[in-house]
């Protein structure tokens, strides 16, 4: 594939009018005729057995028809990402957490009932940071102790004693990283409703078919009575993979003998959502005085709240940069995942990435300080190169390689990472002094930090290619579009390959029911895995269509082309067909091609995307605030499906990482275990007039295992943001500041205490 | 939500009366009264919509300065052109505060009136003292956000920027209730926790403020040297957010020597907070001689900070020495 048309264009989003104008609905503006509305009422108490409910009272209330305890439910698991989390249960372990749900004919009453169930408890001790969980003489929050991962989670190669005791110098340092929220605009909410033993669920998700066997099993009925739609979702970030809510409102509906239809708060989200890790990440490194890395020891120590939903992917991911980004043949990292009484941490973009490289870039950055070489240069030097990690392949020769090894001897797919140094560096100046403001209370530094993330390899995938007798192209995929774009990309990966049209392509997504197995939109996946199932499908539809067109235009197959919605000779374009015309001729109604790959990815090679960031900031000395004044990504994510949502993607990754870095935090009291801030007034996400001028460069690469040369996007530039801004603070006061978020009161103390 | 009565009073009497019954609450933009309701904090019975009542809206210019209708938007207060060259620290108050949004419902009244942001009042489930609890939750808490000076028993600081904008103009208050009508000194307006814990102003239950009143500066005009005045915010982000710690300062100078100097906080005690030895410093210096990061040491000579809001100190400080630099000239 030369030339491409249609990929590589900038294709409008297919969302774009029904969002611009207010058509789209998303879960809750959903309703159907005699709905109920829920209620959800929450604990109060950070860790509580609840020893008794009296619904007696609520009952009473006029217009309520349901009510659920932990007494009248399964006490299944919503299963398969929260192992640990039962529809409901008799133990509350977070200020927030679920105790029982109502239905009623509107809020008021659901909401006046809630209020009037009696609910007796045993209060438990309770705690809101991972050291005191972990102590010898506290409490379990679950069966089996308060290590979500039982033995802690230790991977390496090489031998980092070793490593150490060769280097010339040994560096360490510990930073701490605070809990913040995703903030969707979208407050999560579902629908549910039953058609004889039938449910159909309506509901905020990133992922049908996940959420389709969640239900299924937590409400002890076959898959294929359990059908879940995905409407517009307003904002996933990772955040909206579970199911809890949808069992409520499933079992609320079945109660009640309508549908019901429950929907979060503003609070509801910030406390009950999914938050990113805090955490305290232990790092050393070890160097020879030529600037060559010997070892390097990671120990992340996370707090993953009252349940673990994604924990165990957080832990891992925290420490694959560690790990991986630069080039070292011994290299450890251990993790320990702590249950809390804090609200649940779970998916939030890029996962633990940006903890794990905040911790990383930084250290680095003081390491080349110290051997007197420029960041910039240390990290061309110690970057991981194209051929990978020194040390022998340990994976069967055929297994599809992971897409965060630990293990050396595999060589990447493609490798940007010089490109996006050099290009980056050279668009932002690194090398031009900065000019100092006037006022003297200003003062402005410059940092840099890179970054290794999965390439888009993930779960199991498939697409559905189709051409119907009548010319018609669809493509179904079970996935959701979360906002990032997939229902825009993925048709034009097939109409370029169909040689039509981008809207030419009818899409079917997010609909259990309709569309074929998919993961959930997650991990910055969907191009790389669903797109390597779509352009395989859709090139057998194609193969198909040329067959047919053989025939029509009395030509071999191999001197056909297709291109502008037509079949035609290759050296005499006059031959030709229109692809609604070669359709006409199929004998069956459609063509239809489903292409399912069980491991996306490659057994030769590693499959990553890299990025590197440089910014410019501005230091307030008189009120310790930090402004990012200037900020240039380049970013290597293969080819660029659609150039305009991929910029798209980078400045929604830096806008909310720029959060992680200077002012979000979600604070649970160390007293009450309350959160004490849920709301976007008290959590500050950045606004548009905190947002940094701007350039982002893509390296001109493509990928020889990606479908089309893509690889995944999505989370890619998140782990580089705070580390950049970080070391540019440094830059401007000659402090390091260790903790996030770099708050003016931290920029105030590190100040006095210097 | 609890169901409550709506009335929209036509007088100012009419309100007056309506608001003397027990668990009536007035609206203005409803900015921060909405939250509090949504916050459990109060439960209205009757809501009082000051929209209808005459008189309430408007800027109005005399011989004596400016009277400003407590019903008269934030937005328009900061876009006022008198208020900007003769009162830029409350133009500036306005114009950065909350969000264009909230700026174009709030009102001057409202904002004076808003109750405090401490993160234990605002919380459902915590029964701090200011709302009938037993203690203040904070102190043993998260203490970023509380005072460092003039703290008793409850540690909140006052949010309104305004109102520190208006305590170096000299400003009054008039309020009117069942009992009739009164004006008072901005300065004995707001009461600190002492006084009463369970409200941060002297307004008595029913009673309303019905407008601000600013002396025209006894030198504007006169030499044709406008006493100057600005606005300084610390702030977590460019907007949407309170102060950490604000600071209004006004300098009249003639002949190089400063004849008078007010300067507040915000942001740092439980009621706008008046730079008095700040002040004493400046006055009557010459120009030439003023040493701005030392009146800055003077901001908050009694300050007690604690674990996590000794920053504010620092901050006071640097945004007092910034404020009088900017204002001579340096």
């Amino acid at each position: 594939m030369t030339t491409l048309s249609v990929v590589g264009q900038n294709a409008p989003r297919r969302d774009f009018p029904e969002k611009l104008v207010g058509q789209a609905k998303y879960s809750a503006d959903l309703k159907l005729p005699g709905m109920l509305y829920g209620h959800v009422l929450r604990s109060p108490h950070p860790h509580a057995n609840i020893v008794s409910i009296d619904t007696s009272e609520a009952e009473r209330v006029e217009g309520v028809l349901a009510i659920i305890t932990p007494y009248n439910v399964p006490r299944r698991a919503v299963a398969p990402i929260a192992l640990d989390t039962s529809v409901l249960d008799t133990r509350v372990r977070f200020v927030g957490d679920e105790v029982a749900v109502v239905a009623a004919v509107d809020d008021d009453a659901a909401r006046r009932a809630g209020s009037l169930i009696k609910v007796e408890y045993e209060v438990l001790p309770f705690y809101t940071d991972p050291d005191s969980a972990l102590a010898p003489d506290a409490i379990d929050i679950h069966p089996g102790g308060n290590l979500a991962i039982n033995p802690p989670l230790s991977i390496g190669r090489g031998d980092t004693e070793a490593g150490f005791a060769e280097a010339d110098l040994v560096m360490e340092e510990t930073y701490n990283i605070a809990c913040h929220s995703a903030t969707p605009m979208e407050p999560r909410a579902a629908m549910a409703s039953w058609e004889g033993d039938k449910v159909t669920v309506w509901k905020s998700t990133r992922g049908v078919h996940v959420d389709q066997v969640a239900l299924a099993q937590a409400l002890e009925i076959p898959v294929e009575n359990v059908n879940i739609v995905g409407p517009f979702l307003g904002g996933g970030f990772g955040n909206k993979d579970e199911s809890r809510l949808a069992c409520l409102a499933a079992l609320l509906s079945r109660q009640a003998g309508n549908p019901v239809r429950i929907e979060f708060t503003r609070e509801d989200e910030f406390v009950a959502g999914r938050t990113r890790h805090a955490g305290r990440i232990h790092l050393k490194v070890g160097v020879k005085r030529n600037g060559t890395i010997t070892a390097i020891h990671g120990t992340s120590t996370l707090n993953t709240g009252a349940y673990a939903a994604s924990g165990p992917g957080v832990a891992r991911r925290a420490g694959q940069g560690i790990i991986y980004l630069y080039h070292c043949p011994n290299v450890r990292y251990e993790s320990y995942l702590a249950y809390t009484n804090c609200p649940s941490a779970g998916s939030y973009r890029a996962l633990g990435a940006p903890q794990g490289h905040f911790a990383l870039e930084t250290l680095m950055d003081r390491v080349a300080e110290e051997l007197g070489i420029d960041p910039l240069d240390f990290r061309q030097k110690n970057r991981v190169p194209p051929e990978g990690q020194p040390g022998p392949r340990l994976s069967p020769p055929d297994q599809v390689v992971d897409s965060q090894p630990i293990e050396g001897g595999i060589p990447f797919s493609s490798n940007g990472l010089e490109e996006c140094l050099t290009r980056g560096a050279e668009a932002f100046g690194w090398d031009r002094p900065l000019e100092q403001p006037a006022d003297p209370s200003k003062r402005r530094g410059k940092g840099m930090s890179m970054m290794i993330y999965r390439g888009g390899p993930g779960s199991t995938s498939a697409a559905t290619v189709s051409v119907a007798k009548t010319g018609e192209i669809s493509l179904l995929s079970g996935l959701m579009d979360v906002g990032e774009g997939a229902t825009t990309v993925l048709p034009q990966m097939a109409a370029e390959i169909l040689g039509v049209n981008a809207e030419d392509i009818i899409n079917v997504f997010g609909d259990s029911a309709t569309t074929p197995e998919a993961p959930i939109t997650a991990g910055s996946t969907a191009t790389f895995s669903t797109g390597s199932a779509l352009v395989r499908a859709a090139a057998e539809v194609r193969r198909q269509l040329l067959d047919l067109a053989s025939d029509g235009l009395e030509a071999p197959v191999m001197e056909l082309e297709i291109g502008d919605g037509r079949v035609f000779v290759t050296d005499d374009p006059s031959r030709s067909m229109a692809l609604s015309d070669v359709a006409a001729t199929m004998d069956g109604e459609a063509i239809t091609e489903e292409v399912t790959i069980p491991v996306p990815g490659s057994a030769d090679y590693i499959v990553n995307a890299f990025g590197a960031h440089f910014c410019e900031v501005e230091v307030d000395t008189d009120t310790g605030r930090v402004r990012v004044v200037r900020y240039v990504a380049a970013q290597d994510s293969g080819r660029i499906m659609n150039p305009r949502m991929a910029l798209n993607q980078v400045e929604g990754a830096i806008s909310q990482m720029l959060g992680f870095a200077l002012s979000e935090e979600l604070v649970t009291d160390g007293p009450t275990g309350v959160t004490l801030n849920a709301s976007y007034l008290e959590h500050k996400s950045p606004t548009i007039m905190d947002f940094p001028d701007l350039q982002v460069i893509f390296a001109d690469i493509v990928d020889p295992v990606g479908p089309m040369g893509a690889k995944g996007l999505g989370e890619v530039p998140c782990p580089g943001v705070a580390p950049a801004i970080a070391n540019a603070v440094y830059d401007a006061l000659g402090l390091r500041l260790t903790e996030l978020p770099i708050t003016p009161d931290r920029v105030i103390r590190a100040m006095e205490g210097s | 939500m609890n169901p409550f009565q709506y009335a929209e009073p036509k007088t100012l009497a009419e309100a007056v009366t309506l608001l003397d019954q027990p668990d009536a609450h007035a609206i203005a933009g409803g900015s921060d009264l909405l939250d509090e309701v949504k916050e459990g904090i109060i439960s209205p019975v009757q809501v009082i919509s000051l929209a209808s009542v005459p008189g309430l809206i408007g800027i109005d210019e005399s011989e004596s300065g400016l009277n400003i209708g407590a019903m008269t938007t934030i937005a328009d207060v900061a876009a006022h052109p008198v208020i900007r060259t003769a009162y830029t620290a409350l133009a500036e108050a306005a114009g950065g505060l909350a969000t264009p949004q909230v700026r174009n419902v709030g009102t001057l009244g409202g904002n004076l009136n808003q109750r405090p942001r401490c993160w234990y009042y605002r919380h459902p489930l915590i029964p701090c003292l200011k709302k009938g609890g037993d203690r203040c939750y904070a102190l043993i808490g998260n203490t970023k956000y509380l005072c460092v000076t003039g703290g008793d028993r409850c540690y909140i600081v006052h949010p309104s920027d305004t109102a520190v904008a208006l305590s170096v103009f000299d400003a009054t208050v008039d309020i009117s209730g069942s009992g009739g009508s009164r004006t008072i000194p901005i300065g004995q307006f707001f009461a600190a926790p002492g006084v009463d814990v369970t409200r941060e102003t002297v307004l008595e239950p029913g009673e309303i403020v019905t407008g601000v009143s600013l002396p025209r500066p006894a030198d504007l005009g006169a030499n044709g040297e406008p006493p100057r005045s600005l606005y300084l915010k610390a702030r977590e982000r460019e907007a949407g957010d309170f102060a950490l710690v604000s600071v209004a300062v006004r300098l009249a100078v003639s002949g190089g020597v400063v004849q008078q100097a007010a300067a507040a906080l915000g942001g740092v005690a439980p009621v706008p907070h008046r730079a008095t030895q700040v002040e004493e410093y400046l006055a009557g210096r010459s120009v030439d001689s003023v040493d701005a990061a030392y009146a800055g040491t003077l901001s908050i000579p009694d300050a007690r900070p604690m674990t996590d809001n000794g920053y504010k100190v620092v901050m006071a400080n640097n945004l007092v020495k910034q404020g009088i630099a900017r204002l001579v000239g340096r």
